[in-house]
């Protein structure tokens, strides 16, 4: 299975793959509709010297934009989460739950918590197949 | 009196009318600062453990804490306790809202109350004078109506009442503060109906000293920054307790049909939080001091199940009245909920009894000539609706089920048994333990039965809450394996009862973290205690009610899960999976110094300073 480097366009057009491929998905999140971004703040230490901004789309079990972006593209996103490195790749890993690092402050969300968690399976699944990329962390290359 | 308290407590004696103020040597709050705790240290040491709960002589006690009346966020709860008619052995119920605050100002940390009226009596408690009137017109009138009545003779007042269900001693009956907030569990309105005490109002201006105003000061502003911040905070404020349906149901969480279906998502969605939000909503509501505001009021605005505008249905609720028993209509919850804060019932005791009857009538134990006619189908609502006054005013299968589900299994006898879902005949809340392990030990060993409240488990096991600063802990615990869950669950128990012993709400003891929460208690008290004292008086609680209800007869016997809870889902996050309870037990008993009886070991009660304990559980 071919790796991809974590949070580039190459990793995030794999998701998006991931992600448009799966039947399961789409019965799932047939409702869901608006974007994601996800804020990496910067850790120096782990080859992260600036932020990372990614954005991404979901329309009704279908895929759209899935882009490395700059910051005002990112905080146009209907929901916005951010949190450290080491966080964002336990979530990645599998390692911590995410709705767990969101209620334990590790991870903070900007949007519709209700509808987050109105469709909170949408969510786990979309975690989960990014779970299944091989992927090559900045801190491990 | 250290500083944070009001300075002295109340006894009333109901048979003889009187009303003493006294004093409790600063050394035992400093053991067990408050709430509960002191609540039971005050019932070991004062009175007969072995008397009928519903006896003259068997106390019902109204604790507060330091924190309470202070103005930091949470800090509105009082705990009743008693020894509870449900279980026979330690009951205790916390409970936010306005009373406790008020109790405070009013010039009092607690009010123990003996004996019994000729008369039903309402106990008025304003700035500092106590004293008993005639309950006139008020006995047999339900909660709301109570309350009403008294607030038209002084607005200011805060009311803690009992409805029928606790005048008729339902063995799971409630009392409420403002309506809107229940001493729930382990039927202790049923000792205050006993009694023939149907209401006590506070008023009051008493300001507590505090031993650092300034830095407590200080605190509150760091208290209500991390509200701001808290994602848990954020969710209650959204969609109340039942924020936990959606997510629950996924986690194996919420029980189904008389915890014997694993998922249905369905019912999750129509009864979750945020269903609730987008249809009956009308507002959000706060106990005092607390800028969370997780509280619901609704309004059902027409239909079969119309409701005026009033408290809603708690998650534990929309569990009980809803995926327990199959009822898929929200609005059908609100009205039971309605129904049972009126009468003054426990919404988790009394939907759980209504769900084992369902099964029952499913499996033909429970004919039609036994449910006087009533069609106990699941999710038949009209039916559990007709019930509900029946139980309250136990009438035909209404005071079978009054008696509280494991008595009313054992009064049936075959295996009626086999479908009650409780431990030391409390009734599970509505978290399962084949999804959470965690959880199921929790319940095994928490002191006043299958309790979600002694305890920071569900918090820490379902990670809403990280404390690594507190003891060893994962970033993430599996909910279905036992593996490390006995220290989790130990360290988790010795916190999380500080909220009932500081008197300050879980979910604040959840959001906030815990080195604010220690500053804010010494800032008051000037207790000066560091995370290992505070932990300390944590071990204290639980070893000295163990050591109670070891007197009432518990052992390790005991200190088991339900047959029903033992065997595995097939369907759900949980499916497949029950607790290891001998490992979990093994374990636990080793973590808290327990012996092969149950009993805590002599070594251990000296650790803790419980001298007196030590004495009564080992005379020779």
């Amino acid at each position: 299975m071919a790796k991809y480097n974590a949070m580039t366009q190459e990793w995030l057009e794999a998701w998006k793959v991931k992600i448009a491929t799966s039947a399961e998905y789409r019965e799932i999140a047939k409702n869901w509709e608006g974007s994601v971004s996800i804020i990496v703040n910067p850790d120096p230490a782990a080859g992260i010297p600036e932020p990372i901004f990614l954005f991404t789309d979901y329309w009704h079990g279908d895929v759209k934009d899935f882009l490395v972006c700059d910051k005002a593209k990112a905080e146009s996103a209907k929901f916005v989460m951010s949190g450290d490195y080491a966080r964002w790749k336990q979530v990645a890993r599998k390692e911590v739950d995410s709705t767990k690092a969101l209620m334990q402050g590790k991870l903070k969300l900007r949007g519709d918590l209700t509808y987050v968690v109105r469709n909170i399976k949408t969510v786990n699944k979309v975690i989960d197949l990014l779970c299944e990329i091989e992927t090559i962390w900045p801190d491990e290359a | 009196m250290a500083n944070g308290y009001a300075g002295r407590f109340l006894r009333v004696n109901l048979t003889d009318g009187s009303c003493d103020p006294f004093t409790v040597d600063d050394a035992l709050l400093r053991k067990f600062i408050g709430g509960s705790s002191l609540g039971a240290k005050l019932f070991l040491d004062g009175f007969p453990l072995e008397a009928d709960p519903l006896a003259p002589q068997s106390p019902l006690m109204v604790m507060t804490g330091p924190l309470v009346a202070s103005g930091f966020p949470g800090s509105s709860r009082f705990a009743v306790c008693a020894k509870s008619p449900l279980t026979g052995i330690w009951g205790e119920s916390a409970c936010g809202g306005t009373f406790g605050p008020e109790l405070k100002r009013a010039g009092y940390d607690g009010i123990v109350i003996t004996g019994r009226a000729t008369e039903p009596l309402v106990l008025s408690i304003v700035e500092g004078e106590a004293k008993l009137t005639a309950a006139a017109g008020l006995w047999g009138k339900d909660v709301y109506e109570t309350t009403d009545l008294l607030k038209e003779a002084d607005k200011n007042i805060k009311v803690l009442a009992i409805g029928p269900a606790g005048e008729n001693l339902v063995r799971f009956a409630a009392i409420a503060n403002d309506k809107g907030h229940f001493v729930g569990r382990t039927g202790l309105g049923a000792v205050m109906g006993a009694k023939r005490l149907k209401a006590i109002c506070v008023r009051g201006r008493q300001k507590m000293e505090k031993a650092d105003d300034t830095r407590f000061r200080e605190l509150i502003k760091t208290a209500f920054g991390e509200i701001k911040e808290s994602a848990l905070a954020n969710s209650l404020n959204a969609m109340g307790s039942d924020a936990n349906m959606d997510i629950g149901m996924i986690n194996g969480d919420v029980p189904v049909k008389n915890w014997t279906v694993g998922e249905d998502f369905d019912l999750s969605s129509a009864l979750s939080g945020p269903t609730l939000s987008e249809t009956y909503l009308t507002r959000v509501h706060a106990c005092t001091h607390c800028p969370v505001a997780c509280k619901r009021v609704v309004r059902v605005p027409d239909g079969p199940f119309k409701t005026e505008e009033g408290p809603g249905p708690e998650y534990e609720t929309c569990g009980t009245f809803g995926t327990m028993i199959m009822n898929r209509d929200l609005a059908g919850v609100i009205k039971a909920n309605e129904i049972c804060n009126r009468l003054g019932m426990d919404t988790i005791s009394c939907g759980a009894a209504i769900a084992w009857a369902m099964e029952l009538f499913e499996k033909g134990t429970l004919t039609l000539s036994r449910t006087g006619g009533l069609d106990l189908a699941w999710g038949n609502m009209d039916a559990v609706l007709t019930l509900l006054p029946r139980i309250a005013h136990r009438e035909g299968l209404g005071d079978l089920l009054a008696q509280g589900t494991l008595a009313a299994a054992r009064m049936l006898g075959g295996d009626a048994e086999d479908s009650v879902v409780h431990v030391k005949g409390l009734d599970l809340p509505m978290h399962d333990p084949r999804g959470f392990h965690g959880m199921g030990l929790a319940y095994m060993m928490s002191n006043r039965g299958a309790c979600h409240l002694q305890h920071s488990v569900l918090a820490t096991e379902q990670g809403m809450a990280s404390w690594p600063q507190l003891f060893p802990m994962k970033d993430d615990y599996r909910g279905t394996t036992s593996e490390g869950k006995a220290e989790l669950v130990f360290h988790s128990e010795n916190y999380g009862i500080l909220g009932n012993s500081l008197s300050i709400c879980h979910y604040l003891a959840d959001i906030l973290k815990p080195e604010t929460i220690r500053d804010a208690f010494n800032a008051v008290t000037g207790f000066d205690l560091d995370f290992a004292g505070l932990m300390t008086c944590g071990a204290r609680d639980w070893t000295l009610k163990r050591g109670i209800n070891n007197l009432l007869g518990v052992t390790s016997r005991d200190d088991v899960l339900p047959k029903r809870i033992m065997t595995a889902l097939k369907e759900g996050a949980g499916a497949g999976s029950v607790p290891d309870v001998e490992r979990l037990k093994s374990e636990y008993y080793a973590l808290r110094g327990l012996d092969g009886r149950g009993f805590p070991r002599q070594e251990k009660l000296r650790e803790l300073g419980l001298d007196e304990l030590r004495q009564r559980l080992y005379p020779d």
